[in-house]
């Protein structure tokens, strides 16, 4: 067997793993939760849904003007910075969207909902605690 | 007498071929802007991989049966989904180095050949077929130039007529889906449809005895207008921003500011049995600035960047936003694009 034979092999064992797994999780494609201090501070993790975001504003405006990076909780994010209008609250101002008075808009995950992107493959290929690593 | 009508004789050519010269020049000059392969070219070395054997449940151009649903949609949308993709069929046939009108001509190429399939009788296509373009490209060998000049002539509406996704099915069509729908019952993807685009209170991660959480909007009310696709959202996110179903902002500060667009694609050549991958910088850079990809992820420069699928399933590369938010990986062939035996136009690393 070549070995672009067994490379297909191992990428078609991935593939019937990600198949599998759908069963478990059903969150919308693209969803993030951030639970970098939102259960520390007894609040609901932070669910952002990309679908949501990227039917008004193209990927460039976030990840490239307003500096977030492609890591689900790898950017520091907090209420601080969020009201200083960095991060979400360069949007979350009142103005252009919801303000952060809403806390429960934004912080309406399940308790104790790991840092991740819901329905990545990254996720269903490995544990969701390690989907984070 | 004699030399009066010879010169009678040349006037009148003369005036004939006077006439006849604005719409040799168009011609020249539109055969020349048009240049590219016929449609009976690419059907015979693209199109036919799929339908000839009907690989993938493609209509088979022999079949007269398999059109009849799609035929009723009309040469517009057959050619708009040959061009942008649908359901299995691959966007250009999986040749993206094929323009707009070269799918064009082999798109009317193939139903010329499905429409004489049935030339000696046994009539499918109903009265309802009068669109003006199928009159004219019903002999199974169509004058290419002929058509140009024909389509250029139609009104610009129909060619950008609303793609008809479910198709209103003949009574043989329901019956035969009927049948299929029986054996396929069981969903290979283990996500049945109706579980896809939950609501926000029933998705599993939202908590339901957050009162906010019923506040918040449920996908498939989004989607509900958008392009459908097979995995991901199930939207076809590219397709919806081109044809203007969305119009998200490129820049916060100005409703207005467009992308730069970037149209080239780059061609990788894979080593194992797969097609080549064609990496498109247009539907990218709709979408993104040249600072998300490149330096840090990319190196722009060729042969410099090392791409596995394996790196892409780990969340590397590619995989930065395909399988994360962008389509994901198990749509194979929307990358994965390029049969091997093509002439390439663009060498990539």
């Amino acid at each position: 067997m070549s070995n672009n034979n067994r490379l297909l092999l191992t990428v078609t064992g991935m593939l019937l793993i990600i198949g599998f797994g759908h069963s478990i999780a059903r969150a919308e494609y693209g969803d993030v939760v951030i639970n970098n201090y939102s259960d520390a501070a007894g609040m609901r993790p932070v669910i952002f849904p990309h679908w949501f975001h990227r039917v008004r504003f193209r990927c460039k405006v976030c990840h490239a003007d307003l500096g977030f990076d492609f890591k689900a909780g790898g950017n520091d994010i907090n209420m601080l910075k969020i009201i200083d209008g960095e991060y979400c609250g360069a949007c979350h101002d009142g103005q252009t969207a919801w303000s952060v008075e809403n806390c429960d808009l934004c912080h309406s995950a399940k308790p104790n909902t790991p840092t991740q992107v819901h329905e990545s493959t990254l996720q269903k290929l490995l544990s969701p605690a390690k989907a984070n690593q | 007498m004699n030399t009066s009508k010879t010169t009678q004789k040349i006037l009148y050519k003369l005036a004939v071929l006077a006439g006849l010269l604005p719409s040799v020049c168009l011609t020249v000059v539109y055969a020349q802007t048009e240049a590219g392969k016929s449609g009976e070219d690419i059907v015979n070395t693209i199109c036919a991989t799929c339908h000839v054997s009907g690989v993938a449940g493609a209509p088979k151009t022999d079949q007269r049966e398999d059109w009849a649903a799609r035929l009723e949609q009309g040469d517009d949308v057959l050619i708009e989904h040959a061009i942008s993709g649908f359901n299995a069929m691959p966007a250009r046939g999986g040749d993206m180095s094929l323009t707009d009108e070269e799918v064009r001509r082999a798109v009317v190429y193939m139903l010329a050949l499905v429409r004489s399939i049935d030339s000696a009788g046994d009539a499918v296509v109903t009265e309802e077929n009068t669109a003006t373009s199928q009159a004219d490209v019903a002999q199974p060998e169509p004058k290419l130039v002929a058509q140009s000049e024909t389509q250029q002539a139609q009104p610009a509406e129909q060619s950008t007529a609303p793609a008809v996704l479910q198709p209103e099915p003949t009574q043989a069509d329901t019956k035969q889906q009927a049948k299929v729908a029986a054996v396929n019952t069981f969903n290979r993807l283990m996500k049945p449809a109706s579980q896809r685009n939950p609501a926000p209170s029933k998705d599993g991660i939202h908590d339901p005895a957050n009162d906010a959480t019923n506040l918040l909007q449920p996908p498939a009310e989004a989607f509900d207008t958008l392009p459908k696709g097979q995995s991901g959202n199930y939207i076809d996110w590219v397709k919806a921003l081109q044809d203007g179903h969305i119009a998200p902002w490129f820049d916060l500060a100005d409703a207005n500011a467009q992308p730069v667009i970037m149209d080239l694609n780059i061609i990788r050549e894979v080593k194992g049995s797969m097609p080549d991958v064609v990496y498109p910088h247009k539907q990218h850079t709709e979408w993104l600035d040249c600072s998300n990809c490149h330096p840090a992820i990319f190196t722009p420069k060729k042969g410099d960047n090392q791409i596995s699928m394996a790196a892409i399933l780990l969340g590397e590369k590619c995989g930065v936003c395909h399988g994360k938010v962008a389509f994901p990986v198990s749509d194979c062939r929307r990358c994965h694009a390029r049969k091997k035996d093509k002439i390439k136009t663009a060498e990539g690393e």
